[in-house]
C-alpha cells in the first residue's frame, strides 16, 4: 500500500495517503459508512494513515494534538499519569475505535500501540474547513465508532462491580465484543493484546488476584484455552 | 535557639494535621453528608485510605491515640469484620469512581491484627476500591508485636513503608512511660525489615518524655542513626493530663522542663543533619534519596493526619473507629467508642458521627497554613483578603512581632521562616489562624506545645 517513509516522531512512520479508502478494512463497519459520495470524497482528500510500531505512541499527555484518529488496524492503551506519577489504564482502543475527539493543546490521555498498529487520520483544521459543505461530518464520522468516552463509561461500570471474577469476565466479554471475537464452533476466542499487568491496572485487581481469578474462571469451566494473548469462552457460556 | 525564641516555647499550638482541627468538628455533618460526598468523587481520582485499629496489647502512658488494651483477640476479628462491611459500604457510595494509591494502617497497634486479618482488609479493599500492584503500602508496627514471619507475610502482602513505634531507647525512659522494649529488638526487627527488601523504613521518636537528658536522647539518636531507618519522625511528646487520664500515671515532676525540651529538640536536629537526613516539614527527617525527601526539596510536600507525607492525593477515606475522612470540602469522623462504631455498620449505615464542611475562607486560611508547614513560607494575601479587617489586622499584629524576634522574613507579599526557625512553625501557623487566641497569652492548655 505505501512506501515506508522515514521514521518520525514518536515511532510514528510518516503519513501515507491511502490510494484509495476502497481497501478500508473498517468502512462499511464503523467509520465513514454514514458519508455521502461528496462528503466522502473531502474527508479522503484531508485524511492520511500512518503505522504505529508497537510500544510506540500515537498521543502523548499533555502534548498537542490537533487530530482524529481511527484506528484500522490493531490496538492501543489509553493511560493517564495520575498526581503521583504513577499510570492508571484508562482504556483500549481496537479496529474502529477513535481517539482524540477535539482538538487540544494538552491531551488528557496518552495512546500506545499495544502491538504493529494502523489508523487514519484526520486533522481538525480540515474537518473544520469542509464543514461548510459538510454539516455535522465530524459527528457523522464517530457516530459508529466508540470515543475516550465511550472508553471511561465502560470502564466505570468495569471497576463498579464487585467481585474479581465478575469483573474479568466482564472485561473479556467487553472485549469480545469490541475487538470482535473469532467464533470457532459457537465458541468465541477473545484476542487479549495487552500485557496481563495492564489488565489488572485497567481493573483495580493486583497482578496475583487476576491469575487466581482466570484460574479459577478455567476451572469453573466459564473460560477455556487461556493463552498469554487470547482466552476462549465456550459456546454454552456465552452471554447475550 | 536565640533567647527571643525562647518566650514562644511555652506557646501551645495545635498540630495543624488537618485545617480545622478536629476540635472544631461538630455533629452538622452526618452519614449523609458523607455518603453524598463519596459520590462526587471522580474516576480517576486519587484516594488515600487510612485504616484505623485501636487495639494495642498494653498500655503506654504517653500516648494520645484512640486506643485500648485488648486481650480478647476475638474482638479484633469483630472489629475486621466491621471494617470489611464499611469498605463496602463506602465502595457502594464510590460506585468505581476513585483509585487507591495510598493505604495506611495506624493506630493503636496495627499488628495488634494478625497478618491473616491484614490481608483480609485488603482483600476487601481489591473488591470494593479496586487495589493494583502500585498501590502503596504502609503499617505502623510495634516492635515487641513484631510475630515470627510477619514482615514476610508483609512484604508478601505488598507493605513497603513500615514505621517503627520507637520512642526513646532508654531504659528509664522506656520504664517512666511503660514501654520496654530493648535496643536488640529493635535491632532484629529492622535487619529482618531489610532482609525482605523493605526500603523505606521510618523510627517515630518523642522528646520531652519523663527522665529524658541531653546525654541519654543524644544515645537514642546515636543509635537511631546506627540502625540507618530511611525516614525519622521527632515528635514532642503532648503532656495532657486533664484530657488524657492515662498520662496521669506519668509523674509531672519528671518531666524536662521547657527549655530541656527544646535543647532536645535541637539536638535531634542537629543529630540528624549531620548524619546525612534532609530537614522535611518541622519534626521529620529523611535520607536525601527518600521520598519524602524528594517532595519536600522539590516542592511537593503535604501534611495529612499522619504527618508531613508525599502522598498528592486531596481526598482520604478513613476506616474504623474514630477515623477521619476528608472528601470533596467536607471533614467527617466515624464515631469514637466502638460500641458506637458498630451500632451504625451494623445498620449497614456509614459511622460519621462529627465533622465540618469548609467555609471558602477557611479553605484560605488552610491552605496559607499549609504554604507555611510544608514550604516553610506562605503568600498571606489570599487570607489577608479573605479575613475581616480586624481579624487581617491582628494577624498583623502578630506577625510583626514574629519578624521583631527575628522569627520570620517578609519576602515581597509572602511570609518566610527565618533559618532554624523552623521548630517555630506550628506557633508562626497560629498567628495566622483566626481561630486561635491571640500570640501573647497562653492558649487553652487542651492544645499541645508548640516546641
Amino acid at each position: 500500500m505505501s512506501t515506508q517513509a522515514q521514521n518520525k516522531d514518536q515511532g510514528c512512520h510518516a503519513p501515507d495517503r491511502p490510494a484509495t479508502c476502497d481497501v478500508c478494512e473498517v468502512r462499511g463497519r464503523s467509520i465513514c459508512a454514514d458519508l455521502g459520495p461528496r462528503e466522502f470524497a473531502h474527508v479522503e482528500k484531508t485524511m492520511a494513515r500512518r503505522h504505529v510500531s508497537r510500544n510506540k505512541s500515537l498521543m502523548i499527555e499533555g502534548e498537542p494534538n490537533e487530530s482524529l484518529y481511527v484506528v484500522v488496524a490493531g490496538s492501543f492503551r489509553l493511560s493517564k499519569m495520575l498526581e503521583d506519577g504513577r499510570r492508571q489504564v484508562t482504556g483500549f482502543l481496537f479496529k474502529g475505535d477513535f481517539a482524540g475527539v477535539r482538538s487540544t493543546d494538552a491531551s488528557a490521555y496518552s495512546a500506545e500501540a499495544l502491538e504493529d498498529s494502523l489508523v487514519c487520520f484526520f486533522p481538525h483544521r480540515y474537518l473544520e474547513e469542509i464543514a461548510a459543505d459538510a454539516p455535522g461530518v465530524k459527528d457523522r464520522l464517530i457516530a459508529r465508532g466508540q470515543t475516550e468516552y465511550h472508553k471511561a463509561q465502560d470502564h466505570i461500570v468495569l471497576l463498579g462491580k464487585k467481585t474479581a471474577e465478575e469483573r474479568v469476565i466482564s472485561f473479556i466479554d467487553l472485549i469480545g465484543r469490541q475487538i470482535g471475537a473469532d467464533d470457532k464452533d459457537g465458541n468465541r476466542v477473545v484476542p487479549l493484546p495487552m500485557p496481563r499487568q495492564d489488565i489488572a491496572d485497567y481493573l483495580g485487581l493486583r497482578l496475583e488476584t487476576l491469575s487466581r481469578t482466570l484460574t479459577a474462571l478455567r476451572e469453573d469451566g466459564r473460560i477455556t484455552d487461556v493463552s498469554r494473548h487470547s482466552v476462549t469462552i465456550p459456546a454454552d457460556c456465552v452471554s447475550a | 535557639m536565640k533567647d527571643d525564641w525562647r518566650k514562644y516555647l511555652g506557646l501551645r499550638a495545635p498540630r495543624y494535621t488537618s485545617y480545622p482541627s478536629a476540635l472544631h468538628f461538630d455533629a452538622q455533618v452526618t452519614d449523609e453528608d458523607y455518603a453524598s460526598r463519596l459520590g462526587e468523587v471522580s474516576l480517576y481520582e486519587p484516594l488515600s485510605l487510612y485504616f484505623h485499629i485501636p487495639f494495642c496489647k498494653r498500655l503506654c502512658w504517653y500516648c494520645g491515640c484512640n486506643m485500648r488494651v485488648e486481650n480478647d483477640y476475638a474482638r479484633a476479628v469483630r472489629y475486621v469484620d466491621a471494617l470489611r462491611r464499611e469498605v463496602d459500604l463506602v465502595g457502594k457510595k464510590l460506585n468505581g469512581a476513585g483509585r487507591p494509591r495510598s493505604i495506611h494502617f495506624g493506630g493503636g497497634t496495627p499488628n495488634f491484627l494478625k497478618v491473616d486479618e491484614i490481608g483480609r482488609i485488603l482483600e476487601a479493599v481489591e473488591l470494593s476500591l479496586g487495589l493494583t500492584d502500585s498501590t502503596r503500602l504502609a503499617i505502623e508496627l510495634d516492635p515487641r508485636l513484631i510475630r515470627d514471619n510477619d514482615i514476610a507475610r508483609l512484604v508478601a502482602l505488598g507493605f513497603n513503608r513500615i514505621s517503627l513505634g520507637v520512642q526513646d531507647f532508654d531504659p528509664e525512659v522506656q520504664a517512666a512511660i511503660n514501654r520496654v522494649q530493648s535496643f536488640d529488638l529493635v535491632e532484629a526487627a529492622v535487619g529482618e525489615m531489610r532482609r525482605y527488601g523493605v526500603d523505606d523504613l521510618s523510627f517515630d521518636l518523642l522528646y520531652g518524655l519523663p527522665k529524658q537528658t541531653v546525654a541519654s536522647f543524644a544515645a537514642t539518636l546515636a543509635k537511631t542513626i546506627a540502625l540507618s531507618p530511611d525516614r525519622v519522625a521527632i515528635f514532642g511528646y503532648a503532656h495532657l493530663p486533664a484530657q488524657l487520664p492515662r498520662q496521669r500515671l506519668i509523674d509531672d515532676a519528671l518531666l524536662p522542663p521547657e527549655a530541656l525540651r527544646a535543647d532536645l529538640s535541637i539536638l535531634g536536629d542537629e543529630m540528624l543533619v549531620a548524619a546525612g537526613y534532609v530537614r522535611v516539614g518541622f519534626d521529620h527527617y529523611a535520607k536525601p534519596d527518600n521520598p519524602l525527601a524528594r517532595a519536600a526539596i522539590e516542592g511537593r510536600l503535604r501534611r495529612n493526619f499522619q504527618g508531613f507525607t508525599d502522598d498528592p492525593a486531596e481526598t482520604t477515606i478513613g476506616f474504623g473507629a474514630s477515623s477521619i475522612s476528608f472528601v470533596g470540602e467536607i471533614y467527617a469522623q466515624n464515631a469514637k467508642t466502638l460500641a458506637d462504631y458498630y451500632s451504625r455498620i451494623d445498620q449497614r449505615r456509614l459511622a460519621t458521627e462529627r465533622g465540618l464542611l469548609l467555609s471558602p475562607r477557611e479553605r484560605v486560611v488552610a491552605a496559607t497554613i499549609r504554604d507555611l508547614l510544608c514550604r516553610g513560607r506562605a503568600d498571606i494575601r489570599p487570607l489577608l483578603r479573605a479575613l475581616a479587617p480586624t481579624e487581617a489586622n491582628r494577624i498583623c499584629a502578630n506577625l510583626d512581632r514574629f519578624e521583631e524576634d527575628g522569627v520570620i522574613c517578609w519576602e515581597g507579599d509572602s511570609v518566610a521562616l527565618a533559618p532554624g526557625a523552623r521548630t517555630l512553625a506550628r506557633a508562626v501557623a497560629m498567628a495566622l489562624d483566626p481561630y486561635e487566641a491571640a500570640i501573647g497569652r497562653k492558649a487553652a492548655p487542651r492544645l499541645a506545645h508548640a516546641v
